[in-house]
């Protein structure tokens, strides 16, 4: 297995892939190059869509020194994605600020781990796991003798355990958490916010469905639960104020056992 | 009375197993403290009018205890035991006394009709912490949770699994 961690988008993207291995005297070539060209992409992303840059092209964007028209042609189709994606869950997920700037970082950190995932599987590799801050998709196992990824929740009030074990695999590959005290800066203290939940918890088909999904559930509480349960396939669990936990019958499927 | 009421504990655990077995998982069962009282409580109000409808035994409006032999503990007849919630919605059983002993266990409601419509709805259902974690979570290769920053990942989980990962 190997291991490797680099900080990115401020925060933490580990890299799995179980079928190579790196140490210090043996390094495969295509896991290094690969590892590189990873790295690249997300730093690219961040540099275009941090609005904790001056420098960035949301950031002139978000300034009025670029209008939306004249800005890049990939700007643009991932405005257009995020605002479909409002759009499905009703408005739960929105790329707006309340002040009215754009803010992608919403789904862009999970377009990133999309983009990590389609070049490991180029490089030749089938087992692995991309997880970015908390939110991760995965390909084939961990090991010869472990179906899948176990991937482990943690407890938003005790971050150092876990709450729930699952086993993610190809039907259901990509896993995203959200919760009301993260540092997301996408989930907005709107009026209209809901505290219904803590943390949610949206297992996929890929992780921008499982991520904007599970920001959309903290954003829209009960309401909004309760319309992705019904519209998507998708595996959902959440964690009350008090402490108690709801999930629907795909996410009992998935329970590690 | 008192190996009346002793007896009745045992009908609530009998119950108990029942509905273990019923759901098929042994965990879904809750507290027993609150099954026995429960169920102990039926000594006098013999049967709830929720038994009634399903019931087709016994007249299980005719409070028992009431002509109970001391010698027996407990009159023939049929009692309700009490509703337990499991992770399929509540579970009753009855139990019917002949001669002293615990002749049958039926089961009052398996509430198949509700699990069909939850599994089409697909609707999120309140569920036990003891059914979401279990013996595999030693296996945990990654972490989900809301957002760390750089500067909260050497505390993370993650971090830790990241490093057995390297040495291990």
């Amino acid at each position: 297995m190997a291991v490797h961690s680099f900080d990115t988008m401020g925060t933490m993207v580990s890299i799995r892939i179980a079928d190579a291995e790196i140490s210090e005297h043996t390094a495969d070539d295509s896991v290094i190059s690969v590892l590189n060209e990873l790295e690249h992409e997300f730093a690219r992303l961040n540099e275009k869509y941090s609005l904790y840059r001056d420098d960035s092209e949301i950031s002139q964007v978000a300034a009025g020194a670029l209008s939306l028209a004249d800005a890049s042609e990939e700007m643009r189709e991932e405005y257009a994605r995020a605002l479909h994606w409002r759009e499905k869950t009703d408005g739960a997920f929105t790329p707006h600020r309340p002040d009215g700037v754009i803010d992608l970082s919403g789904t862009i950190k999970a377009v990133a781990i999309d983009a990590a995932s389609k070049m490991l599987h180029s490089a030749g590799f089938d087992n692995f796991s991309v997880n970015v801050g908390g939110d991760l998709t995965t390909s084939g196992n961990q090991g010869l003798d472990e179906r899948g990824w176990v991937t482990g929740i943690v407890d938003p009030e005790d971050r150092g355990t876990m709450i729930a074990a699952v086993r993610l695999t190809a039907e259901f590959p990509a896993m995203a958490t959200s919760g009301s005290a993260e540092r997301g800066e996408h989930i907005w203290l709107r009026p209209e916010t809901t505290k219904d939940f803590v943390q949610a918890t949206v297992i996929a088909e890929d992780i921008i469905t499982a991520d904007v999904l599970a920001t959309a559930i903290i954003s829209g509480g009960h309401a909004t639960l309760d319309q992705i349960t019904q519209n998507f396939a998708v595996a959902v669990m959440t964690v009350a104020p008090d402490g108690s936990l709801q999930a629907n019958a795909h996410f009992q499927e998935l329970i590690a056992r | 009375m008192r190996a009346g009421s002793a007896f009745l504990a045992g009908v609530g655990s009998a119950a108990i197993v029942a509905i273990g077995w019923q759901a098929g998982v042994g965990t879904l069962v809750s507290s027993l403290p609150q099954s026995q009282a429960a169920a102990s409580g039926a000594t006098t109000a013999a049967s709830s009018s929720s038994g009634a409808s399903s019931s087709t035994t016994a007249d299980t409006s005719t409070p028992a205890a009431t002509t109970a032999p001391v010698a027996s503990g407990i009159a023939d007849g049929t009692y309700d035991g009490a509703v337990v919630n499991t992770r399929y919605g509540p579970q009753q059983v009855q139990v019917v006394i002949a001669g002293g002993k615990i002749s049958d266990v039926v089961v009052l409601q398996t509430q198949t009709a509700d699990r069909k419509s939850e599994q089409i709805s697909s609707r999120a259902n309140p569920i036990l912490r003891e059914e979401v974690l279990t013996s595999q979570s030693s296996k945990v290769a990654n972490v989900s949770g809301a957002t760390y920053t750089s500067q909260s990942y050497i505390q993370s989980l993650q971090s830790a699994l990241d490093a057995a990962g390297f040495t291990g």
